[in-house]
């Protein structure tokens, strides 16, 4: 059988945004061919870990250290990474990037089909217009060259598609969304909420905004509380592409899903003014090949996404594909997540809880929050940061090494469920600043013989007096709310750790200082659109994920216009 | 989905076998992982110290209204660890730990550790608990992301080791802590006289 090459529209990547870009042009007619560096994931067959008992996992849980620091020094540190996910992660020792000693970036990476929609903590904001409009209240980064009424109906589409569960606040700058019933705040959760808002009338403490269902819809199952999302939920109550979009896209018939499949750049065709193919090396054989199609997205991620365009020079584009303006690479954000407290909830020790809930408590962003002018009377900082924590009772990891002794008290001490504790880390909005970016290093090349991603960024001074503020009213709300062996942390931490990295191929109106148009269409090449975490504007303090995918499916429904009417 | 059938699509197939995974890729990747469970690679006890470590498992979580250290295989997963587990220093602390552990016993004793009576065993590893206590680990580091602690003293060793082997066994998860692995709620619950930690 020959292998069809040519396609109406051709995705490249997975997770988050490929998924929905494969669903929404497969549903509009498009043959439509998506491409994935890694291995094949298949809903519910390849969960292999799923529902594995504690005596099932390899060293009672313990790492394998040698392993880790050989092959995944940066993807070990991610929270979902373990002997029951590793299998769905990048391998760093064949996957090389680099970046001055001084300003660490961590490229936390997955490396299968579905990307991090299978690893991600599950939260789901929606940007406000106190987002859409930041860069142009306070001057720093370009003004988005959207608002809040623009994705406002294509958030609805993708909350009520995914399935999200969630409490509606009425806050205007943290918008409600379509949610299915909110899962439960604990007692010790609903003691720190009471103290919390009163004290403080304009804070609010809500459960988590999540990405799995609390009723049985779409086709797919309810939660059922089992804990580990990450190792995969065959019921599909958790979104992944895996589990939601890609199969949405395979029950058209119109998509052809190629794993293993690593894009080294794009073609463009100077007499048409388009991008023409994408050329892919097959991650296992080392062969060569090129796809063509009408229409190309880009959703590979913020970096993966930027690196190909970065690699796809051409006499027309000697600084890489649709990089007239020279941004592409820069603007480079994330959430600084190194602020927060933790500390021990005396008593409740009546109430326990049964079942894994897959959210914590969400405290919205609190400062800054006026519409004129950038900063309120007494904050030294832009912007603002939210919350995210959850309070639990110890289990015996936390504990037996305070519990002196051994034999039977310490059997009987390590029974019962132990004292409670509640923690809450803030995530801090970043600046857009020219200076943080990728850029590809032409002297170190990767096992496909593609030029090597580098990272020059770096936290700033705003965001290091945000986190000072973010740790004190962490400290302060939970002292009031009877904390005790109270820590606060304020610790450095680097670009990337939040997996929010973002911008890169910003939006913008004016093509000389944005790479993509307000279609998350590159202003260069009109049949070439971004629609990952690259055509980030501003960074916001929220999740960004549903972000993504809102601004994808929107994309997607003019891009398919567009090829309709002919016009590309 | 019943909580029924997701416990039978669990016994068929959830907690997963090498089998059942179709992606050849993917199987490459978890056949090249730490596959120590197979079996112990680089055994490093004599039969004296595989003894005492089993006898000292027991000391730390006995049988009581529930099974022990021994009955949920932890001497196993003590070999395992040290064996296959340990860096070099860390097998080093343990095996000499041991080895004081005996010298004690003979000075005060005339005897092996495996020869005195339990309640001068149990006086013998309190006295490693105690020589442990003035321990002080170098490096914090930040605490919510701690270390594996390599120079932590024998007795923590040992009692990491026994703690973190039993109560991720069978037996400790299912016999002496609560095992629910699809409880299909959150909430609230009341703690009884009989409420255990949840092992899932």
């Amino acid at each position: 059988m020959i292998e069809q090459t040519d396609f109406d529209a051709i995705v490249v990547g997975s997770g988050m945004s490929g998924g929905w870009a494969a669903k929404e042009l497969c549903e509009a007619g498009l043959k439509v061919l998506v491409l994935e560096r890694g291995s094949m994931v298949r809903h519910g067959q390849d969960y292999i870990t799923e529902h594995t008992p504690p005596w099932k996992i390899p060293l009672g849980g313990k790492k394998p250290r040698e392993l880790y620091e050989r092959d995944y020094p940066v993807q070990s540190q991610v929270f979902s990474f373990n002997e029951t996910t590793r299998h769905f992660f990048n391998n760093d020792r064949l996957n090389p990037y680099s970046y001055d000693e001084k300003k660490p970036f961590e490229w936390r990476r997955a490396d299968v089909v579905g990307g991090r929609s299978l690893l991600w903590s599950r939260q789901v904001y929606r940007f406000s217009d106190l987002d859409f409009e930041a860069n142009k209240r306070d001057g720093h980064g370009i003004d988005w060259p959207i608002r809040y009424k623009d994705i406002a109906p294509w958030y609805s589409y993708v909350e009520s598609f995914i399935g999200v569960s969630g409490e509606k606040l009425g806050l205007a700058h943290l918008p409600d969304g379509e949610f299915q019933k909110p899962m439960p705040l604990n007692v010790v959760e609903r003691a720190v909420k009471y103290s919390i808002e009163r004290d403080y009338p304009e804070r609010n403490l809500t459960i988590g905004r999540c990405a799995v269902q609390t009723e049985a819809k779409n086709g797919r199952g309810s939660c059922h509380y089992c804990g580990p999302c990450d190792r995969g939920c065959s019921v599909a109550a958790v979104f992944s592409s895996v589990g939601v979009t890609l199969p949405a896209a395979e029950r058209t018939g119109n998509m052809t899903l190629r794993s293993d499949s690593v894009v080294e750049g794009i073609d463009y065709d100077q007499e048409t003014g388009k991008a023409s193919a994408v050329r892919v090396i097959d991650a296992n054989s080392q062969e060569r090949k090129r796809y063509t199609g009408k229409l190309i997205f880009l959703c590979a991620s913020t970096v993966a996404s930027t690196q190909i365009l970065l690699n796809s020079k051409s006499p027309s584009f000697p600084n890489g594909l649709a990089n007239r303006s020279g941004v592409l690479g820069h603007y480079l954000m994330d959430h600084a997540t190194g602020g927060g407290a933790v500390g021990m909830m005396p008593g409740h020790l009546d109430s326990y809880t049964v079942g894994n809930r897959p959210t914590g408590v969400y405290i919205p962003r609190f400062r800054n929050l006026q519409k004129k002018g950038g900063r309120e009377s007494g904050v030294d900082f832009l912007r603002g940061y939210g919350y995210q924590g959850k309070a639990l009772r110890l289990g015996w990891q936390g504990t037996f090494k305070q519990t002196k002794g051994f034999g039977k008290d310490l059997k009987n001490a390590l029974r019962r469920p132990g004292p409670w504790l509640m923690f809450m880390g803030a995530f801090v909005e970043q600046l857009p600043k020219k200076q943080n970016r990728m850029f590809l290093d032409d002297s170190k090349k990767d096992r496909f013989g593609i030029p090597q991603v580098a990272f020059d960024a770096s936290f700033g001074d705003n965001e290091a007096r945000m986190q000072t503020d973010a740790e004190q009213q962490a400290r302060k709300m939970l002292k009031a709310a009877g904390a005790v062996s109270l820590k606060s942390f304020d610790i450095k931490t680097s670009p990337g750790m939040a997996i929010h990295e973002m911008g890169t191929a910003r939006m913008g109106n004016d093509p000389a200082e944005s790479v993509l148009n307000k279609w998350n269409q590159a202003h260069d090449v009109p049949n070439l659109f971004i629609t990952d975490g690259a055509c980030m504007t501003s960074s916001s303090c929220v999740n960004p994920s549903l972000t993504y995918m809102a601004l994808t499916a929107r994309a997607v429904d003019h891009a398919v216009k567009l090829f309709k009417s002919g016009v590309i | 989905m019943q909580r029924r059938a997701l416990l039978r699509s669990m016994v068929m197939g959830g907690a997963g076998t090498l089998l059942h995974v179709t992606s050849p890729s993917l199987a490459k990747a978890l056949a090249g992982g730490a596959g120590s469970m197979m079996g112990i690679n680089n055994l490093q006890l004599s039969g004296v110290q595989r003894e005492m470590c089993r006898q000292l498992s027991e000391l730390i979580i006995p049988t009581t209204d529930t099974p022990g250290a021994i009955a949920a295989g932890v001497p196993d997963f003590i070999e395992m660890m040290v064996s296959d587990w340990y860096t070099a220093t860390e097998r080093e602390i343990f095996l000499q730990g041991l080895s004081a552990l005996e010298e004690d016993c003979f000075a005060r004793h005339s005897k092996s550790f495996l020869d005195i009576v339990e309640e001068k065993k149990i006086a013998a590893l309190s006295r490693q608990e105690d020589l442990a206590a003035s321990y002080v680990k170098e490096d914090e580091g930040f605490f919510l992301m701690p270390k594996e602690d390599e120079k932590a003293p024998f007795f923590d060793k040992l009692k990491e080791l026994v703690v973190v082997g039993y109560y991720q066994s069978e037996v400790g998860a299912t016999q002496e802590l609560s095992y629910n692995p699809m409880p299909m709620e959150y909430r609230d619950i009341p703690v009884t006289l009989e409420t255990r930690q949840w092992s899932s």
